[in-house]
C-alpha cells in the first residue's frame, strides 16, 4: 500500500518532471532551424492593409549568413527602391539610394511605415536574442516565456505558442519591457520550400497601437545559400543586387 | 471658389489660385486612383515576379509649387534679379524628370542617371535640360573588390545636413540633403575584407578624380589628378572613416569621421577635417579685399536621439574653418549693399559677384553652425506620414531658419511633402540677409 502511494505520488508529479525536462534553449534553437537554415535567402512581401481596406505593398530580397549577420534590399515600390538595410548583431544601419551613403538606424525605428519595424525585417534568431525564461507544455503546444537578452532588442518579452509536433510558431505575443503588448505575430500556410524547409509561408501582423490595421509578411524562394562575409559590410549596401540571380 | 468675373478674363491672382487648387487637386486624384489600382489585386506571391532583369529602367517626376515672401529690399534680391522691379511675393512652379537605367551584364554594370527641370515663376524661366548627374561602368570581382569609372557621387562624412570631409563632392543642400547631386567624373576602386575580431569589417576606397580645365571644371581648372582615399573600419561596434585627398586642383586635406550607438535610442557621430594652404578672400565695408593662405580646421560633433515617444531628435554642432566669422559676412553685405546702391562705380558690382562666388554666398557661408531637427514618424497615428521641425542658425550672428515639414508617403508610388521656411535675423546677418523672407514648398514625387 505504502509503494502505491508512493507510485501515485509520483504519477502526479511526472506532468511536472516532464515540464521541467523540456530543454527550453533546444526547443527554441531546434524551431529557429525549423524556421529557416542558418544561412539562407528569400523574397518576402509585406502588406500593410489600412482600416478602409487600402494595402501598401513592399517586395524585399533578404539574405542571412550565421548568428547574426542579415541584408535585405528592397525591390518595390518604386519609392524605395534599392533601399536596403544591413545588421551585424546590434548594429544596425540603412542604405537609402537618395542618400547614397549607409545610416546608422535602431531596431525600434519602421523602415517601411505600418505595424513592421526594421526587427522584423532584419529578425536573427530567436536563440540569438531572447533567454527562455520558462516552457509551459500541454497536449499539443509549447508555450514559451521568452526574455531578450539585452536592451538593444526591439520586443522585451515574448510570448511564443509552439506546435509540439512541427516545433513551430504558432503564434508569437511581443511585448514592451512596460508589459504593454505591441503586437500578436500568426504564423499560417505552411508550405514546403524545397530542400527539407517546411515552414509557415504567411505570417499575420496586429497591434493594439494600430488599431484596425493589418500586415500580412509572405515568403516566397526561401533556401540555403552560404554568401561571402563581405556581403554583410556598409560597403556592399548598394551592391546588393548583385546578389540576386 | 471666387465667382468668376462674367465677360472678362479672370485676374491673375485667381488664376494662380486655381492653378494651385487644380494642381493640387490632379496630384491628389491621381495619386488616389494609382491606391485604388493597387487595391484591386489578391494576396499572392512568387518570387520568379522579381527574377532580376538584364536592363533596368526607373525614374521620377516631381511638380513643384513654391510661394515666396521675398525682401525686395535686400541686396541678394539686387543680385538674384539685377533687372526686376522690386516685389513683395512671387509664385514658382518647376517639375523635374529624372531617369535612370542600368544594364546588369554579369560581373558588369553600366548605369546612367539624368536629370531635367523646367522652373517658371514671374521674373525667370529657367531650363534645365536633361543632363548626366551619375553615370558609368563598374567591375565586380565578388563582393570584396570591385573597379568604377564614370561620373559619381562620393558622399563622406556623417553629418546630416552638412559635413566637413566631403573632399571630393559637390556640397549637398543643407535645406534638403536628400536632393540629388550631380558627380564628379572619377576612376575609383574599393576592396573590403570582413574579420574575426573587435575590428569586423575594413574597406579601402582610392580614386582619381582628374581635372584639365574642362573635365570637373566645378572641382578645379588645373592639370591634376586629384587622387584621394578613404579606409574605413567598423572597430568595437563604431563606424570609423579616415580620409585624405593630396594636393592638386584644391588644397590637401584629411580629416576622420565616426557614428557609434551608445544605446538602443542615442547615436552619436563626429568629423574632423584639416585643409592645409587653404587661401581665403575678406572684403572691407569700401571693397577692399584681402587674401591670407592658411590651414584651416573644421569639425562636427552630433547625435541622434530616439525618445520613448517616438520622436527622433538629430543635433548637430558644426565649425566650418572655411567660414567667414559674423563680422566679416556683415562687412561683405554692408559692402554689397554699397555696391549695388545706384550711383556706385560699376566694378563694384562685378567684385561682389566674383566675392559671392568665392565663398560669401554659398549655401551656409559661416563659422558655426547650430543644426537641430524633430521628426516624428507617423505622428498621432497618421500611417505613413511624417512630421519634421528643423532648425538651423549660425551660431554667431544668431540669425536662424526654422522648417516644419509634414510628409505623406501611402499612396503606392508618391512621396507627397510640403514645408514652410521661416528665416529671421538682424541686419547684415546671414539669414535676414537672404532674398527670400519665407517660403512655402508643395512637392509630389512619382516614382516609376
Amino acid at each position: 500500500m505504502f509503494a502505491f502511494k508512493k507510485m501515485a505520488v509520483l504519477a502526479l508529479l511526472i506532468p511536472g518532471l516532464a515540464f521541467s525536462a523540456v530543454d527550453g534553449v533546444a526547443l527554441l534553437k531546434k524551431l529557429d532551424r525549423n524556421l529557416e537554415p542558418e544561412s539562407y535567402e528569400s523574397y518576402r512581401k509585406l502588406i500593410n492593409i489600412e482600416p478602409n481596406g487600402n494595402k501598401k505593398e513592399f517586395v524585399l530580397y533578404s539574405v542571412k549568413k550565421g548568428k547574426d549577420k542579415t541584408a535585405s534590399l528592397f525591390l518595390q515600390p518604386a519609392s524605395d527602391k534599392g533601399r536596403t538595410t544591413l545588421r551585424q548583431g546590434d548594429n544596425m544601419w540603412m542604405y537609402l539610394p537618395s542618400v547614397g551613403k549607409p545610416l546608422r538606424i535602431t531596431s525600434l525605428q519602421s523602415v517601411t511605415g505600418g505595424v513592421f519595424n526594421n526587427a522584423d525585417i532584419m529578425r536573427l534568431d530567436y536563440a540569438e536574442e531572447y533567454d527562455v525564461a520558462s516552457v509551459d507544455e500541454s497536449d499539443k503546444l509549447y508555450t514559451l516565456q521568452l526574455k531578450a537578452k539585452t536592451g538593444e532588442v526591439a520586443y522585451d518579452k515574448l510570448t511564443m505558442t509552439v506546435d509540439k509536433k512541427l516545433i513551430l510558431p504558432i503564434e508569437i505575443q511581443a511585448y514592451a519591457s512596460s508589459g504593454m503588448l505591441l503586437k500578436t505575430l500568426h504564423f499560417k500556410d505552411i508550405k514546403d520550400f524545397g530542400g527539407g524547409i517546411k515552414r509557415p509561408a504567411t505570417i499575420e501582423t496586429d497591434s493594439p497601437l494600430y488599431k484596425d490595421y493589418k500586415s500580412v509578411m509572405l515568403y516566397s524562394g526561401l533556401k540555403k545559400r552560404e554568401v561571402a562575409d563581405e556581403v554583410f559590410t556598409q560597403s556592399f549596401m548598394s551592391r546588393m543586387e548583385e546578389l540576386r540571380k | 471658389m471666387t465667382p468668376r468675373p462674367a465677360g472678362g478674363a479672370m485676374p491673375v491672382r485667381q488664376r494662380r489660385h486655381l492653378a494651385c487648387r487644380m494642381w493640387l487637386a490632379g496630384v491628389l486624384s491621381a495619386a488616389a486612383l494609382t491606391s485604388g489600382l493597387a487595391n484591386a489585386e489578391e494576396f499572392s506571391f512568387d518570387a520568379s515576379e522579381f527574377d532580376k532583369k538584364p536592363f533596368e529602367f526607373s525614374g521620377y517626376i516631381e511638380p513643384k509649387l513654391e510661394g515666396l515672401r521675398l525682401r525686395s529690399d535686400s541686396a541678394a534680391f539686387a543680385l538674384a534679379y539685377p533687372d526686376a522691379a522690386p516685389r513683395d511675393s512671387l509664385w514658382r512652379g518647376t517639375i523635374t524628370l529624372e531617369l535612370a537605367g542600368k544594364a546588369n551584364l554579369a560581373d558588369w554594370v553600366l548605369d546612367a542617371r539624368a536629370q531635367g527641370s523646367q522652373a517658371n515663376d514671374a521674373l525667370v524661366t529657367r531650363t534645365d535640360n536633361l543632363r548626366l548627374m551619375e553615370g558609368g561602368v563598374r567591375y565586380s570581382a565578388g563582393p570584396s573588390l570591385t573597379l568604377d569609372a564614370g561620373k559619381r557621387v562620393q558622399r563622406w562624412g556623417k553629418g546630416y545636413a552638412l559635413t566637413t570631409v566631403g573632399f571630393v563632392e559637390i556640397p549637398k543642400d543643407p535645406g534638403d540633403p536628400t536632393a540629388s547631386r550631380e558627380g564628379f567624373v572619377m576612376a575609383s576602386g574599393e576592396f573590403t575584407r570582413s574579420l574575426e575580431g573587435p575590428v569586423s569589417a575594413v574597406s579601402f576606397t582610392g580614386l582619381m578624380l582628374p581635372t584639365d580645365g574642362t573635365t570637373n571644371a566645378v572641382f578645379g581648372k588645373s592639370t591634376d589628378l586629384n587622387p584621394a582615399a578613404k579606409l574605413y573600419l567598423l572597430a568595437w561596434d563604431t563606424d570609423i572613416d579616415l580620409m585624405g585627398r593630396a594636393a592638386g586642383a584644391r588644397p590637401a586635406a584629411f580629416g576622420l569621421d565616426f557614428s557609434r550607438n551608445i544605446g538602443s535610442n542615442l547615436e552619436l557621430h563626429g568629423e574632423w577635417a584639416r585643409q592645409r594652404n587653404v587661401t581665403r578672400s575678406t572684403v572691407s565695408t569700401t571693397g577692399v579685399v584681402s587674401s591670407s593662405t592658411r590651414d584651416t580646421t573644421s569639425w562636427l560633433l552630433g547625435l541622434r536621439y530616439l525618445t520613448s515617444s517616438e520622436v527622433t531628435w538629430i543635433a548637430d554642432w558644426i565649425h566650418n574653418g572655411l567660414g567667414y566669422s559674423d563680422s566679416e559676412l556683415g562687412d561683405y553685405y554692408r559692402f554689397l549693399n554699397l555696391a549695388l546702391a545706384p550711383g556706385a562705380p560699376a566694378e563694384w558690382v562685378g567684385k561682389a559677384v566674383s566675392l559671392a562666388r568665392s565663398g560669401y554666398l554659398r549655401a551656409n557661408p559661416g563659422l558655426d553652425y547650430v543644426y537641430l531637427k524633430a521628426s516624428v514618424s507617423e505622428p498621432l497615428g497618421w500611417v505613413y506620414g511624417a512630421a519634421s521641425v528643423t532648425w538651423m542658425a549660425n551660431a554667431q550672428d544668431r540669425s536662424w531658419q526654422l522648417t516644419p515639414e509634414l510628409s505623406y508617403t501611402g499612396f503606392n508610388g508618391w512621396d507627397l511633402r510640403g514645408r514652410l521656411s521661416w528665416l529671421q535675423g538682424a541686419q547684415w546677418s546671414e539669414f535676414g540677409e537672404k532674398a527670400t523672407a519665407r517660403k512655402l514648398e508643395l512637392t509630389a514625387r512619382y516614382s516609376f
